[in-house]
């Protein structure tokens, strides 16, 4: 089989992988905060090559389009092939570097020597200084985790499904009580070496780019609520730099799945984002933005936008006073904003045009804010909420909008005949309760 | 109120000069010697005006006493303002300075971190326009191997070059390359572990060798193949990936210029 066609069964049967970051590799000729080197149809960040070292696979997991039981072409690459592809590419500045993950050939142990091979060839005889990405398989011996993280910038082992239910239905051959093992193996390891490379510059490093994991969403019935807490609880235990969620796209018939022809929830997945986004960057917890009673995204606003309305009683800010923890709570005021507002007012009081020329913008942000000269903002309900309205659900479209699971205190998208008129109908719904 | 005294008398003139950085402090240098702010400031190159000109002559010595004043006078963190401006694409981005620098002249280097006044802002953004467009390039530019060495081509809206010169010297040490600026006409050449800008009207990229076309096989095949035929989203795609940079992009630039095909 020629080297083409290898690529791309091994591409093909990669992609469903949601993570492809560069970020925080601390190497020369690397840029921290991650690098782009080409965006895909799907509007996906391609900085990685992301391949399959081979697509063969003696599980049979449901969800996934290399179980064992699936008839598709398969491949392998050669650890030699893989290496030298990687390096060309990464001279031509295509990539930032490899993401390699694995099919499941013969047992976890002999698939990661096989990965550690094509690593060790990439790192030591072709001397490649660029990322790498690997994907640890669950079940394989601490030992070759270990050597697979002295290798990788990054580690990261799939959690697959957000409930142990599901995993034991869906994926039969995976123990979530091994993922999460290896898992906090790599914690220790990453705590380890950062000791050791404290007393030592040069200490060989262990993953120092961090450990990450990925959930389905959309195949199994769990809540919004489940699936954040969850990622909020392996942020802390394991200190996970990154969750990335990947909507299910249905690839195969199975009672327990979605159906063939439903769409993927992508929606609901950049929900999902937005509140991890929410929980890193912005203070939030789990439980400000969802909670027991109300477990499912608002699908017509952002989370942050969600949590405004339900808590009227924190606004207005004032941007001349208010500490940074309150300006990331507005709706509209981003890290940067808050950054530049925080700097700025250092040198004399902001009005609001003093804030639009600083790149805030205030769209949303008018209606939350009090600057200097502008302590009478409107407090017209129903334009606010109207201002709150996720334009996104538009470009995503109705279809969407159904894949979320019922909100009680919603309208339901069925019900109505256009996005508009549900829209129109939820403006008024939410209106009335703030 | 400090306001009360004009920081320079507004003239109907305009300065041209040679369109040099140096050229450009001469310009500050006669601006604060005359008290005056011309009504534009033009490369000698600018469209003939019907407004009175002056011709501002480069001078090494005055340029230097204006370059020495303003990290001293102001701070370091202007001078890094005025000279990532001036690489900007920002229009009448030596008026849009010599205001900058009249009023930190007076306020000293407290004017940085006036970032919403109304001298300042257009040029913090400005400077984040410029320093997006190389943080993109970053990624974007595409290297062909000819005969051992890389050779790329970019068509930025900012003089993003010297910016950008760092990052590809630390990534490939080792490596020979060339990247040419086509809207500036310049190049960044590294060789010997030796980075350099030089001016160079046109290049002539040599032909790619056969190994060279099956590695931009392979690539294009993966930017094929990488793709979710049901999560396609052009919009997406293009918000990230702004379409000015597809012609050179090899994975893309054939859907920006269909006719190339028929060329060949």
């Amino acid at each position: 089989m020629d080297l083409m066609e290898k690529l791309t069964i091994l591409t093909d049967s990669a992609k469903y992988d949601a993570a492809c970051t560069s970020s925080g590799a601390d190497r020369p000729g690397t840029v921290m905060a991650g690098c782009c080197h080409s965006f895909a149809a799907d509007g996906r960040c391609i900085s990685l090559l992301k391949v399959l070292l081979t697509n063969y696979c003696v599980y049979d997991c449901k969800y996934c389009v290399n179980r064992v039981s699936n008839d598709c072409a398969r491949a392998a690459f050669k650890p030699e092939e893989l290496a030298e592809l990687t390096v060309e590419f990464y001279r031509r500045n295509y990539i930032e570097g490899l993401f390699l993950s694995s099919g499941v050939l013969r047992s976890p142990d002999y698939t990661m020597e096989q990965m550690i091979r094509a690593l060790e060839l990439l790192r030591h005889r072709h001397h490649f200084g660029g990322y790498i990405h690997a994907k640890a398989i669950p079940g394989a011996s601490p030992e070759l985790v270990r050597k697979l993280g002295f290798l990788a910038d990054r580690l990261s082992i799939n959690v697959e499904l957000p409930s142990e239910r599901s995993l034991t239905a869906l994926a039969p051959d995976k123990k979530r009580t091994d993922i999460f093992s290896a898992m906090s193996e790599i914690k220790s390891g990453i705590g380890e070496n950062c000791r050791d490379l404290a007393i030592y510059k040069k200490a060989p490093r262990f993953a120092t780019a961090g450990q990450a994991t990925q959930l389905i969403i959309g195949a199994t019935p769990e809540t919004d609520y489940q699936i954040i807490t969850l990622a909020s609880a392996m942020y802390k235990k394991f200190g996970l730099k990154r969750v990335f969620y990947s909507a299910y796209i249905p690839v195969a018939e199975h009672s327990l799945l979605p159906a063939l022809n439903q769409k993927p929830p992508l929606l609901r997945e950049h929900r999902l984002y937005q509140a991890d986004w929410l929980m890193r960057q912005y203070g939030f917890k789990a439980e400000d933005i969802l909670s027991p009673e109300a477990p499912n995204f608002n699908p017509y606003l952002d989370p942050k936008c969600n949590w405004a309305v339900n808590n009227m009683q924190e606004f207005p800010v004032d941007v001349n006073t208010a500490p940074l923890e309150k300006l990331l709570r507005v709706p509209g005021i981003g890290p940067t904003s808050a950054r530049r507002i925080v700097a700025a007012r250092r040198s004399g009081r902001l009005g609001i045009a003093e804030l639009r020329r600083i790149g805030v913008v205030l769209k949303r942000a008018q209606y939350f804010i009090i600057a200097s000269g502008n302590d009478s903002a409107t407090r017209d309900r129903e334009m606010i909420v109207r201002a709150l309205i996720d334009p996104k659900i538009y470009s995503f479209g109705a279809e969407q909008l159904s894949l979320f699971q019922e909100t009680p205190a919603l309208p339901n998208v069925s019900e109505f005949n256009s996005l508009d008129e549900a829209v129109e109908e939820t403006v008024l719904c939410l209106t009335q309760s703030l | 109120m400090p306001d009360s005294k004009p920081l320079a008398r507004p003239t109907n003139t305009i300065y041209l000069y040679d369109g040099s950085f140096e050229g450009f402090l001469c310009c500050v240098f006669v601006s604060v010697r005359e008290k005056e702010l011309p009504l534009n400031i033009l490369p000698e190159t600018a469209a003939p005006t019907l407004f009175e000109t002056r011709f501002i002559l480069s001078d090494a010595e005055k340029a230097e006493g204006v370059r020495a004043s303003i990290p001293k006078k102001i701070s370091p963190r202007a001078w890094e303002l005025v000279t990532t401006v001036f690489c900007s694409c920002l229009a009448d981005k030596e008026l849009h300075l010599i205001k900058f620098l009249l009023k930190g002249y007076r306020e000293g280097g407290k004017i940085c971190n006036m970032l919403g006044d109304e001298v300042v802002a257009p040029l913090l953004a400005a400077e984040r326009r410029l320093l997006g467009e190389a943080h993109l390039l970053k990624g974007f530019v595409r290297f062909a191997d000819a005969g051992g060495a890389l050779v790329a081509a970019i068509t930025p809206k900012n003089y993003v070059l010297p910016f950008i010169a760092r990052h590809f010297t630390l990534r490939f040490p080792r490596e020979q390359f060339m990247i040419f600026d086509k809207t500036h006409k310049a190049a960044l050449i590294h060789q010997n572990g030796e980075a350099e800008i030089i001016s160079v009207d046109d290049v002539a990229f040599p032909e790619i060798s056969e190994e060279e076309a099956r590695y931009q096989e392979l690539w294009k095949r993966f930017y094929n193949t990488i793709a979710i035929k049901g999560r396609e989203n052009p919009r997406c795609r293009m918000t990230h990936m702004p379409k000015r940079y597809w012609q050179n992009m090899l994975e893309v630039s054939d859907l920006v210029n269909p006719d190339k095909e028929y060329e060949r």
